[in-house]
C-alpha cells in the first residue's frame, strides 16, 4: 500500500498500448500502478518494492508468464502476493497450471474491464488468494 | 500415378505446379464438378518426349521423387498455417487496447459522457469484439489445419455441455426474443470425447442458429440414440430461420464458403465455423448434415460416441456425407 492508501498494482504487460491503457484505468480507479514489459523487469520491480497485486501478461517477450509467477512464489517478499493471470487465448492446461501455481485467476483478452476492477478488491483482500477460475 | 488428385487454392497454384514440374511431374486439370469449388488436377508423370526420355524415368525414383514433392506441399500449408497464427496474434493486440479505451471511456473514468456518446462507444467495443471473435476462429482454423489441436476426450453428459452453451447465448436469445428448448431423450448414455471441441461445435451451430432465426422464432437443440448409427448419440440444432438451399448443403462445410452475399451480409462471418466444427467432429470419428429447404429452418445434426460403445469405436465410422438430407 502506499503511502496515500492506494493499492499498488504491478502491470506486467509488453505490449505498450495495452500497458497504457490499463494504466489509465487502474490509475483512474484508485490503483497506484507500476509497470513492466518482461518478466526480468517484472520480478526486479516485484523484489525491489512489493506490490499488493499483480496482472501477468503471459505473453512475455523473454520468458513464460508461468515462470515470472513461480520466481514471485519463492521470493518470501513476494510469496503471498495475488496474481492475476491475463492471457490472450484461452487453453485450459495452462489456466489449471496457473491455478494450481497459486495465481488468482486466470483471464483471456479483452478482459471486461468492468468486471476486473470489481473483482480486484477481492484479490488483494485475500492476499494468498485460493484458487478461482473465471473466464 | 493418375489416381493421385489434388485441390488447389486458388493462390497456390503456381506454386504447386512449381514444385511439381521440377520434380518430373506436371499438373494436369481435371473435369469440374458441380459439389467441387476449388479447381482439381491429376498428377502425372511429365512425359513430354513419350516417357522414356525424362532423364528420371524410372519408378522408384519417380515415386520418390512425388513423395519429395507432397512433403514440400505439405511444408508450404504449415507455413501458411503458422503465418496465420502470427497474424492472427498481430492482429488482436491493438484490438484489445482498442476495447479497452473504449471500455474506460464509456465508463466516464476520463470524465462524463453524454447518452450519445456512450452509445456511440457502445457500438465502437460491440464491433471490436465482433472482429476479435473472427480473428479468434481464423487462428482455431489456422491451429486445427496445421494439426496442432489434439483430442482431450473424457466421458461427459450432452445434457451439460447443452447448459453451458445455452447459458452463453442466453442474452443473445432473448434479445431476439427467440423461444428455446433443449430436448434430451430419457436415458441417454454419456458420450465419450473431447468436451471443449463438443461445446466449441455446439456453440457454433447455436450461434448460427440464432444468427438466422428471425426475431420471436425458436430455436430447439435435441439429442438423441442414433437410429442409423448404433452406439452413437445424434445432437440435432433446429431453427425456424431462413433455410439453406440444398445445392449448398455440403458447400457449407468448407472454408471460407459463404453461401452468397445475402448470407455473406447478414452473417458476417469468416466462413470458417462450419468448416472448423466439421473438423472438430470429425476427428472424433463422428459426422455432421444438415437437413434444410429454403424458407423452412434448418437442422444441424452431429453425432458422438456413446460410452457404451466407445471400446469398440469405428464400427460405425460415417460414410460419405449427401445421403443425409
Amino acid at each position: 500500500m502506499t503511502a496515500a492508501g492506494r493499492p499498488l498494482v504491478l502491470l506486467v504487460e509488453d505490449s505498450e498500448p495495452i500497458r497504457a491503457a490499463f494504466t489509465i484505468l487502474l490509475e483512474e480507479s484508485g490503483y497506484e500502478v507500476c509497470g513492466a514489459g518482461t518478466g526480468a523487469a517484472a520480478v526486479r520491480l516485484a523484489l525491489a518494492r512489493p506490490p499488493d497485486l499483480v496482472l501477468l501478461d503471459l505473453g512475455l517477450p523473454d520468458c513464460s508468464g508461468r515462470s515470472v509467477a513461480g520466481a514471485l512464489r519463492s521470493a518470501p517478499s513476494t510469496a503471498t502476493v495475488p496474481i492475476v493471470a491475463l492471457t490472450g487465448r484461452d487453453d485450459d492446461v495452462e489456466r489449471a497450471a496457473l491455478l494450481a501455481a497459486g495465481c488468482a485467476a486466470y483471464l483471456v483478452k479483452p478482459v471486461d474491464t468492468q468486471a476486473l476492477l470489481r473483482a480486484l478488491p477481492g484479490y488483494i483482500a485475500r492476499e494468498t488468494a485460493s484458487p478461482v477460475a473465471d473466464t | 500415378m493418375s489416381d493421385l488428385r489434388l485441390w488447389v487454392q486458388g493462390g497456390d497454384e503456381a506454386r504447386v505446379r512449381a514444385v511439381l514440374e521440377r520434380e518430373g511431374f506436371r499438373l494436369a486439370e481435371s473435369p469440374r464438378s458441380d459439389t467441387d469449388p476449388l479447381p482439381a488436377f491429376t498428377v502425372e508423370p511429365d512425359g513430354s518426349e513419350a516417357g522414356s526420355a525424362h532423364p528420371r524415368g524410372d519408378g522408384a525414383r519417380r515415386v520418390e521423387d512425388l513423395e519429395r514433392a507432397v512433403l514440400e506441399l505439405r511444408n508450404l500449408d504449415v507455413a501458411k498455417s503458422q503465418f496465420l497464427t502470427n497474424v492472427s496474434h498481430e492482429l488482436r493486440t491493438p484490438l484489445t487496447a482498442i476495447v479497452t479505451y473504449g471500455e474506460i471511456l464509456r465508463d466516464g473514468l476520463l470524465g462524463e459522457v453524454s447518452p450519445r456518446q456512450r452509445e456511440a462507444i457502445e457500438s465502437m467495443i460491440g464491433s471490436c469484439r465482433q472482429l476479435l471473435g473472427m480473428i479468434e476462429e481464423i487462428l482455431t482454423y489456422a491451429r486445427t489445419n496445421a494439426q496442432a489441436i489434439s483430442l482431450r476426450p473424457s466421458e461427459f453428459g450432452v445434457d451439460e455441455v447443452v447448459q453451458a452453451v445455452h447459458e452463453m447465448n442466453a442474452s443473445l436469445i432473448e434479445r431476439k426474443r427467440l423461444g428455446f428448448a433443449a430436448q434430451l431423450a430419457p436415458g441417454l448414455p454419456p458420450v465419450r470425447a473431447d468436451r471443449d471441441k463438443v461445446a466449441h461445435v455446439l456453440g457454433n451451430l447455436l450461434g448460427n442458429a440464432i444468427d438466422f432465426t428471425p426475431d420471436g422464432g425458436e430455436v430447439r437443440v435435441a439429442a438423441r440414440r442414433s437410429d442409423l448409427n448404433p452406439g452413437w448419440v445424434e445432437v440435432a440444432v433446429e431453427d425456424t430461420g431462413i433455410g439453406i438451399d440444398p445445392a449448398h448443403h455440403e458447400l457449407i462445410f468448407q472454408e471460407f464458403a459463404q453461401v452468397d452475399a445475402t448470407r455473406a451480409r447478414i452473417h458476417h462471418g469468416t466462413g470458417l465455423g462450419l468448416a472448423i466444427a466439421r473438423q472438430f467432429v470429425e476427428m472424433q470419428g463422428g459426422r455432421i448434415w444438415v437437413e434444410s429447404e429454403m424458407g423452412g429452418g434448418s437442422r444441424f445434426f452431429f453425432t458422438l460416441p456413446a460410452v457404451e460403445a466407445a471400446a469398440g469405436a469405428g464400427g460405425s465410422v460415417p460414410s460419405e456425407a449427401g445421403e443425409a438430407a
